[in-house]
C-alpha cells in the first residue's frame, strides 16, 4: 500500500520500495511513476542506497546528467545481462575501425586520381611543348635536338624527383599530411622540368644522362612508379634514341681504340634514326 | 579470520567482506585475491548482494565476461561520477559522426574526380562493401543502430527504435 506523499503520485522508486514519497523525495523527479521497469533495472544494477552515494557527492546540476546515465547503464544492462554497455562500446569501436580503413582506402584512390590528374596536365603541356619544339627546328638539324639544353632532358633530372613523392606507401597516421605531401611533390616536379638543363653537370652530359638512368631503374621497382613513366613521360620513347646513344658513347668511352671516324659514322646513324623518330611523329606511315 | 592452512587463500571479496571463503563461494573464481581493487570497486558501485543476484541469473560460462565488465563499469563510475562508462560511449559517437563527415566529404572529391576519368574506371567506386558500410551508419543522429542517452535515445521496453526518449 503506497502512501502519496503530497498531492502528487509516488514515484516509480517510493512506489517499489511501498514507502511514503515525501515531497523532497531525491529519486522522484528521475523515477516517474508511469515508468516502473526503469527504476527496477537501476535498482537491479545499483541499488537505491548506491544512487543516492552517487548523488550525494554532485551539484544539482551533475545530478540530471548523473541519472540519465544511470538509466541508460541499467537499461544496457537489463538488454545485455553480460556486457551491458560494452555491448554498445564494442560496435561503436568497430564502426570507428571500419570507418578508418574506408577513409584510408578512399583517401588512397582520391591520391591515385589526383596524381593522374596532375600527370595529364604535366603530360598535355610537356605535349605542347615537344610539338612546338618539333615544329620550330628543320629536320636536318636533328642532331640539335640531341644536345641542346630544352626541357625534354629536364625530364631526366625529374626522375630522381619521383622517389619523393607519395608514389610509395607512407605509413602516415594522419590522412592530411600524405595529402599535402602529394601536393608539395606535384608542385616541385612542375617546377624541376621547368628548369633549365644548365643547373646540373655539364662537363659531361652523357655521363650525367646515364648516371641519372640508372638511378631511375630501381625506381621501377615501387609499385606505381614502373606504371607512370609512360604516363608521366609520354615523350619516353624519345629518350630510348637518346639511350642508344648514350650506350654507343659509352662503348665509345669505354673502348681502348677510338677513331673520330667511328665517332662521326655513330653519330650519323644515330642522326637517321632520329630523323625517322621525328618523322614516324609526323606521319602515319611506318618508318624502318 | 580463521582458515586452514590446507585451504585455499580467500578470494578477494571474501577478503573484503572478511568472511570465510567457502569452496561454493560464488565470488571465488572471478575474484582473485590477487586483485584487491576490482572487487572493492564492483562492491562500491553495485554491491556485493547486487553483484551475486547478477551473476547467479547468467550461465556459468558467461560469468567471467559479466564480471569484468561490471569491473569495467564501476572502475569508470568511479573515475567520472558523472558519466560512468557512458562518457566512453559518447566519445565514440562523436568520433563515428566525425568519421562519417569526413567520409561523406571525401567521398564527394572522389566522385569528382571519379566522374572526370570515365575511361578509367576504377573498381573500387563499384564496391559493394562501400555502399554498405556507408549506408550503415548514414547520419549520426538518425543512426537507428543504436540509441544515444543524450539524443533522446532509449532503450527502455517501450522502445523499439532509437528515437525514444528517456
Amino acid at each position: 500500500m503506497t502512501l502519496k506523499g503530497g498531492t502528487g503520485q509516488a514515484c516509480a522508486a517510493c512506489k517499489y520500495q511501498r514507502r511514503r514519497c515525501a515531497s523532497d523525495c531525491p529519486l522522484a523527479p528521475f523515477f516517474p511513476a508511469d515508468q516502473p521497469k526503469m527504476f527496477q533495472n537501476a535498482h537491479k544494477l545499483f541499488g537505491v542506497s548506491n544512487i543516492l552515494k552517487i548523488l550525494k557527492q554532485l551539484d544539482p546540476s551533475q545530478k540530471v546528467i548523473a541519472m540519465k546515465s544511470i538509466k541508460y547503464q541499467a537499461n544496457m544492462r537489463d538488454k545485455y545481462p553480460v556486457y551491458g554497455c560494452l555491448v554498445e562500446i564494442q560496435q561503436l569501436s568497430y564502426q570507428i575501425q571500419m570507418a578508418e580503413e574506408e577513409l584510408q582506402a578512399i583517401l588512397a584512390q582520391l591520391a591515385y586520381y589526383r596524381q593522374r590528374h596532375q600527370q595529364q596536365e604535366i603530360s598535355s603541356a610537356s605535349d605542347s611543348l615537344s610539338q612546338l619544339q618539333l615544329g620550330m627546328g628543320p629536320p636536318g638539324n636533328a642532331l640539335t635536338l640531341l644536345h641542346q639544353d630544352n626541357p625534354t632532358y629536364d625530364v631526366m633530372t625529374a626522375l630522381p624527383i619521383v622517389p619523393h613523392a607519395t608514389y610509395s606507401n607512407h605509413g602516415n597516421p594522419g590522412y592530411n599530411t600524405e595529402y599535402l605531401e602529394a601536393k608539395e611533390n606535384n608542385v616541385v616536379d612542375s617546377l624541376w622540368i621547368q628548369q633549365p638543363y644548365s643547373n646540373s653537370n655539364n662537363d659531361n652530359n652523357s655521363m650525367v644522362m646515364q648516371s641519372q638512368l640508372s638511378m631511375a631503374q630501381p625506381l621501377s621497382v615501387q609499385q606505381e612508379t614502373a606504371q607512370d613513366y609512360d604516363e608521366i613521360y609520354p615523350f619516353f620513347d624519345t629518350i630510348d634514341d637518346r639511350q642508344s646513344y648514350i650506350d654507343s658513347k659509352e662503348v665509345y668511352e669505354s673502348s681502348s681504340e677510338s677513331s673520330l671516324k667511328d665517332t662521326r659514322q655513330s653519330v650519323e646513324q644515330l642522326a637517321e634514326n632520329e630523323l625517322k623518330s621525328v618523322a614516324a611523329c609526323f606521319s602515319l606511315t611506318s618508318v624502318n | 579470520m580463521a582458515s586452514s592452512s590446507y585451504s585455499n587463500p580467500p578470494c578477494a571479496a571474501c577478503k573484503f567482506l572478511r568472511r570465510k571463503c567457502l569452496p561454493s563461494c560464488t565470488f571465488a573464481p572471478y575474484f582473485p585475491p590477487e586483485e584487491p581493487t576490482k572487487f572493492a570497486n564492483v562492491h562500491k558501485i553495485f554491491g556485493a548482494s547486487n553483484v551475486s543476484k547478477l551473476l547467479n541469473e547468467i550461465p556459468p560460462h558467461q560469468r567471467e565476461d559479466a564480471v569484468n565488465s561490471l569491473a569495467y563499469e564501476a572502475e569508470a563510475r568511479l573515475k567520472d561520477p558523472v558519466y560512468g562508462c557512458v562518457g566512453a560511449i559518447s566519445v565514440l559517437q562523436r568520433q563515428v559522426l566525425h568519421l562519417q563527415k569526413e567520409l561523406d566529404a571525401t567521398n564527394a572529391d572522389l566522385m569528382l574526380y571519379a566522374s572526370n576519368d570515365v575511361s578509367h574506371s576504377y573498381p573500387v567506386l563499384s564496391n559493394p562493401t562501400f555502399m554498405r558500410i556507408n549506408t550503415q551508419y548514414n547520419g549520426g543522429e538518425s543512426n537507428p543502430r543504436y540509441a544515444s542517452p543524450w539524443n533522446n535515445g532509449s532503450l527502455d521496453e517501450n522502445s523499439n527504435n532509437a528515437n525514444g526518449s528517456m
